[in-house]
C-alpha cells in the first residue's frame, strides 16, 4: 500500500491494516534506539491505532506517541507500505485537539511571528539568544533548552530585501513559465538565513531562470509537527492561494528547505487533508532546489562550469529529504565540482527534527540520536574539512551547534563553486591540499 | 538520476547480494527497495537446500535440480562458488559461517522446540554443528523478556525424537542487570545492551552463575550483540566455559539485522547507491527492453534509467507478487506473467504444511530472463517460480546463487559495453 492507494489516501491510518507485525519499523527508529521511554513506531502506531479511529474521537491516544520526532524513517522502512509516521502524527494532533498545546509549542511553531518580533530587534534578540542567563531563563520559563539549536535572526528578512531591490513578486508579462521559478524561501531563509536565499537566486539566475518571490508564509510544518493542525491549515491555505496560480501557469515552485518543500508536496495532503485541485497543482509543481538542478544536469542543461574546491565535505542527507523519494541530488551535484570530495555521513537522523531538539525535555534525546553523526563530522573536521553540508535548516543548526563545524546548505557550496569559476585568479582560493 | 548499468529492485538477501557483487565487479548499481526485507524477520542462517531425505546441502541441491523447473535446475552449477563468495563477504564483515555444502545436515532446535535441518550456520550458532557426546542442552531465558520461551522449547524438545541429541534438556530463567527498569524489551534492545562491554560483563556473569552443575551447551536468545557480536560471543564463550548458540524467535531477528547491515555497508563502500522507502510505480519500455523504472516520490516519481534490471522483490510473502481478489496473481513491478496453480488448488488440506501456492513465481530461461518478458530483466531470489522454500529450505541458497549468476552475467556484459563505448 502507498499513499496513492485509495484507502490510505482517504485516511492514512487505514494503511495500518496492512501491518504484518514484522517489527522492521522498531529496528530503524532513531528515538527508540536511544530512549526506553518511547515504545517505538509499531507500538504507538499500527498496534495502538486499532484502538483509535476516525469515529473514536473519545479514544485519546497514549501520550508516549508524543515522543515520536516525526523523522518518517519508519514509513520508509515498512515493507508493507503502512504510513506509520503519518498515523502517529495524526495521533499526536488528536491529543493536542483534546488537551491543548503548551504556550512553548505554540510559540516555537509560529516561526513567522518569531521573525516578525526578532528581525527588527535582531542585534538585541541575538544577544539574548547568545546570552547564557537569557537562555537559562528561556529554559525555566518556556521550556526551550538552553543549548537547543537556534540560529541568529537576520538583520532584514529575505522578503523585505527582495522587495527593496525591486525583485519580481508576480509573473511578468511575456515570461516563459518553463524558465521561471517561484522561490519558496520558507521561514528559515526569511528570518534567519537570507544568505541561502541569495545563493539560491544566484544559482537559478545563472542557469537562465527568472526568479519570482511570491507572497508566502511559513509552510506550517512546525505546527504540523506539534499537532497544531488548525494553525497549520491556515498557513497552508494562504500559501496554496498564493502559489496555485504559479503552479497552474507552469511555473516551478522551488524551495531550499527540504522540510518546506516536503510539506508542499506531501504533508498538506497527507496530514492536513487539503487534497483539492490547488493542493495537487502546488504539490506537482514543487521542487527541491537540488532536485531541480540535478534534473537539469541529467538533461545536459545545467551550467557545470564550477570552479575547483579541493576539500572534503561531510554531508548529511536529512530525513525530510529522504521522504521526498528523490535520491540524494546534492551528492550528484557535489560530484560535478572539481576536487570536492563530498562524503555521505551514512547516519539516520541528526535528532533535531524541526522543533523537537529545542524542547527542554527532548534535547538530550535529540543529542543522543545525532551523536554518531556529530562524531563523524567532528572527525572529518579534524582531518581537514572546513565545513559540512545539509539540506534542512534545523538539522544544519543542530549539527553546527553540536559539532562547532560550520554547516551550510548545498546551494551555498554550489554558489561558492560558481564564484570560484568566475574568479579563478583570486589568490584566496589558491589552497594547496 | 544518472544512468546506472544495473538497477536492482529489492533490498533483501538476493537484491543486496546481487548489488554488492555487481558493484564490486565495477558496475554502477542502483538498488531501489520499497522497505526493509526478510533479513529482518528470518533467522540469519543460510538455508542452502534441505529437502526431506537429503543428508547434505549439496545432495539437497542436486535432488532439487532434477526438476528442471526448480531454480536449482539451472543454478546448481554456480551454487558452490556463490556460497563461497557469500560467506567470504560476510566473514570479511566479521560474520563468519561454519559448515558448507558437504557438512552433514544436523537437527537444530528452534525457539518453540521443534528441530530443523541445517548445515551452514553463522558463528553464533556454530556450536550446534558439534556432536553432543553426552553434553546436556541448557536453554536460557531472561526474566521479563517475553520473546523467548525456554521452558516451552525444553518441554517440546524432550518429547521429540532427536537422534544423537543432548544427554538431557533443561531450561533456566536468568535475571539480567537493569532490565527491570525498562518498559520495552525486545531482541534489539537486548542486543544493544550486549554491545555495551560493561553491561555485557555483568550479564554474562549472571548467566554463568545460574548454570547448574554438569556439562552443558547453552542455547541463548539471539541477542549477543549487534555491532559487536564477535566480542559478545567470545566473552560469552569464556564466561560459560564453552561456546553457546543463539536461538532466533519472533522479529526483529538480530542475526538477520547483522547480515543486512554487513551487506548494506559493503554495497555503499563499493559505490552502489541504495534508496529504500518507495515502490516502483512506473516502467518505461522500448520494444522488448526496459529503459527506466520510476519509484514513487512525495509528489513526482524518481526516474532511474539503467541498461539492465534485476527483479529481487520476493514472492508472495515478500510482496513482489500480489493476489488480486479474483484470484489472479500480479507481479508488481513489470507485470510479468506469474506461474501458479489454479485458484482452487492454491492450498492443501493442512494449513500448517507447505501449499502448492508456495511454488508460484516468475518462470525464466536459463539466464534467469523472464519467459515472455523484457529481454534486459533478470529475476532472482524467491520471485522465481518452482521452489517451495518453506518445505525445501532452499530460500537462501536460491537467493545467493541467482544473485551470483546474474551479477556475473551482467557485470561481464556491462564491462564489454563500456569497452565498446570507449574504443
Amino acid at each position: 500500500m502507498t499513499f496513492h492507494d485509495a484507502a490510505a489516501r482517504e485516511f492514512p491510518p487505514f494503511s495500518t491494516d496492512a501491518c504484518i507485525k514484522c517489527t522492521v519499523c522498531q529496528t530503524v527508529c532513531p528515538v527508540a534506539r536511544v530512549t526506553d521511554a518511547f515504545p517505538g513506531p509499531k507500538y504507538v502506531g499500527p498496534q495502538a491505532q486499532r484502538f483509535r479511529g476516525p469515529t473514536h474521537a473519545e479514544a485519546i491516544p497514549d501520550h508516549t506517541v508524543d515522543l515520536c520526532s516525526g523523522c518518517g524513517i519508519c514509513t520508509r522502512a515498512c515493507p508493507a507500505g503502512v504510513l506509520i509516521a503519518e498515523t502517529n502524527n495524526r495521533a499526536r494532533a488528536a491529543i493536542v485537539t483534546s488537551r491543548g498545546a503548551s504556550i512553548r509549542n505554540r510559540l516555537i511553531s509560529d516561526t513567522d511571528l518569531l521573525a516578525r518580533l526578532g528581525v527588527p530587534l535582531a542585534p538585541l534578540a541575538n544577544l539574548g539568544l547568545r546570552n547564557r542567563l537569557a537562555r537559562w531563563m528561556g529554559e525555566k520559563v518556556l521550556g526551550v533548552h538552553r543549548r537547543g539549536p537556534l540560529a541568529s535572526f537576520a538583520r532584514r528578512t529575505f522578503a523585505s530585501t527582495w522587495k527593496r531591490r525591486g525583485g519580481l513578486t508576480a509573473l511578468p508579462a511575456g515570461a516563459d513559465p518553463a524558465r521561471t521559478v517561484a522561490y519558496f524561501h520558507g521561514c528559515a531563509v526569511n528570518g534567519f538565513e537570507p544568505g541561502v536565499g541569495e545563493d539560491a537566486v544566484a544559482v537559478l539566475e545563472r542557469n537562465g531562470f527568472t526568479v519570482i518571490v511570491p507572497r508566502q508564509e511559513c509552510c506550517g510544518l512546525p505546527f504540523i509537527s506539534n499537532g497544531l493542525y488548525d494553525h497549520a491549515r491556515r498557513k497552508a491555505q494562504r500559501n496554496l492561494a498564493s502559489l496555485a496560480a504559479f503552479a497552474r501557469a507552469g511555473v516551478k515552485i522551488v524551495g531550499t528547505s527540504t522540510s518546506c518543500t516536503h510539506a508542499l508536496k506531501a504533508e498538506y495532503r497527507e496530514m492536513l487533508d487539503l487534497d483539492d485541485a490547488d493542493a495537487r497543482a502546488v504539490a506537482d509543481a514543487t521542487w527541491d532546489i537540488c532536485e531541480l538542478l540535478a534534473n537539469l544536469n541529467d538533461r545536459g542543461e545545467l551550467d557545470t562550469r564550477f570552479g575547483p574546491m579541493h576539500e572534503a565535505l561531510p554531508y548529511h542527507p536529512p530525513c525530510q529529504l529522504k521522504s521526498h523519494g528523490i535520491g540524494t541530488p546534492a551528492m550528484d551535484l557535489f560530484g560535478l565540482v572539481p576536487g570536492l570530495h563530498a562524503v555521505d555521513q551514512d547516519h539516520d537522523c541528526c535528532g533535531a527534527a524541526g522543533t523537537y531538539g529545542l524542547k527542554a525535555e527532548r534535547w538530550q534525546i535529540a543529542q543522543d540520536v545525532g551523536a554518531p553523526l556529530f562524531a563523524k563530522v567532528r572527525a572529518a573536521a579534524k582531518a581537514g574539512a572546513r565545513q559540512a553540508a545539509c539540506d534542512s535548516e534545523t538539522c544544519r543548526w543542530q549539527i553546527e551547534q553540536s559539532t562547532g563545524v560550520r554547516t551550510r546548505h548545498p546551494i551555498e557550496i554550489l554558489a561558492e563553486a560558481y564564484r570560484r569559476a568566475d574568479a579563478p585568479a583570486d589568490p584566496r582560493w589558491r589552497r594547496i591540499v | 538520476m544518472a544512468r546506472a548499468d544495473v538497477a536492482v529492485i529489492g533490498g533483501g538477501l538476493a537484491g543486496l547480494s546481487c548489488g554488492v557483487a555487481l558493484a564490486e565487479r565495477g558496475a554502477s548499481v542502483f538498488v531501489a527497495a520499497k522497505g526493509m526485507a526478510a533479513t529482518h524477520w528470518t533467522h540469519g542462517g543460510l538455508d542452502v537446500a534441505a529437502p526431506s531425505g537429503a543428508t547434505t546441502a549439496r545432495e539437497g541441491v542436486a535432488r532439487l535440480a532434477k526438476d528442471r523447473s526448480h531454480p536449482f535446475g539451472r543454478l546448481a552449477p554456480v551454487m558452490p562458488s556463490a556460497l563461497d563468495e557469500h560467506v567470504t563477504r560476510l566473514a570479511d564483515a566479521g560474520l563468519p559461517y561454519v559448515g558448507g555444502l558437504d557438512t552433514p545436515l544436523k537437527p537444530i532446535p528452534t525457539a518453540i522446540g521443534t528441530l530443523r535441518p541445517a548445515g551452514t550456520l553463522p558463528i553464533g550458532q556454530a556450536a550446534l554443528l558439534e556432536p553432543w557426546r553426552g553434553v546436556g542442552l541448557l536453554l536460557v531465558g531472561f526474566r521479563r523478556y517475553r520473546d523467548a520461551w525456554p521452558g516451552l522449547a525444553a518441554g517440546n524438545l524432550r518429547a521429540r525424537r532427536w537422534p544423537d541429541g543432548p544427554a538431557r534438556i533443561e531450561a533456566i530463567e536468568v535475571e539480567l542487570p537493569e532490565l527491570a527498569e525498562l518498559h520495552n524489551l525486545n531482541a534489539l534492545t537486548l542486543a544493544r545492551h550486549f554491545d555495551d562491554p560493561t553491561w555485557r560483563r555483568r550479564a554474562l556473569r549472571a548467566i554463568a552463575d545460574a548454570i547448574p552443575p554438569g556439562a552443558w551447551r547453552l542455547g541463548v536468545p539471539a541477542v549477543l550483540g549487534l555491532a559487536d557480536h564477535r566480542a559478545a560471543l567470545d566473552e560469552a564463550t569464556a564466561a560459560f566455559g564453552a561456546p553457546p548458540f543463539e536461538m532466533v524467535s519472533v522479529p526483529p531477528s538480530v542475526p538477520g539485522l547483522r547480515v543486512y547491515e554487513a551487506l548494506r555497508r559493503r554495497l555503499v563502500k563499493a559505490g552502489g547507491r541504495l534508496q529504500w522507502g518507495f515502490p516502483v510505480v512506473e516502467v518505461e519500455r522500448d520494444g522488448d527492453r526496459i529503459t527506466a523504472i520510476h519509484t514513487e516520490g512525495a509528489s513526482r516519481t524518481l526516474r532511474i534509467p539503467a541498461d539492465a534490471f534485476v527483479l529481487a522483490t520476493g514472492g508472495i510473502a515478500g510482496g513482489g507478487i500480489r493476489g488480486a481478489p479474483d484470484g489472479t496473481l500480479i507481479e508488481r513491478v513489470f507485470g510479468l506473467p506469474v506461474a501458479a496453480p489454479p485458484r482452487d488448488a492454491w492450498f492443501g488440506d493442512d494449513p500448517l504444511t507447505a501449499a502448492p501456492l508456495d511454488g508460484a513465481g516468475i518462470a525464466t530461461d536459463d539466464e534467469l530472463r523472464p519467459a515472455d518478458g523484457p529481454r534486459n530483466v533478470r529475476v532472482i531470489g524467491s520471485a522465481l517460480s518452482g521452489m517451495r522454500y518453506l518445505d525445501e529450505r532452499c530460500g537462501d541458497g536460491v537467493a545467493i546463487a541467482s544473485a551470483h549468476r546474474v551479477a556475473a552475467a551482467l557485470a561481464g556484459a556491462g564491462a564489454s559495453v563500456r569497452q565498446e563505448a570507449s574504443a
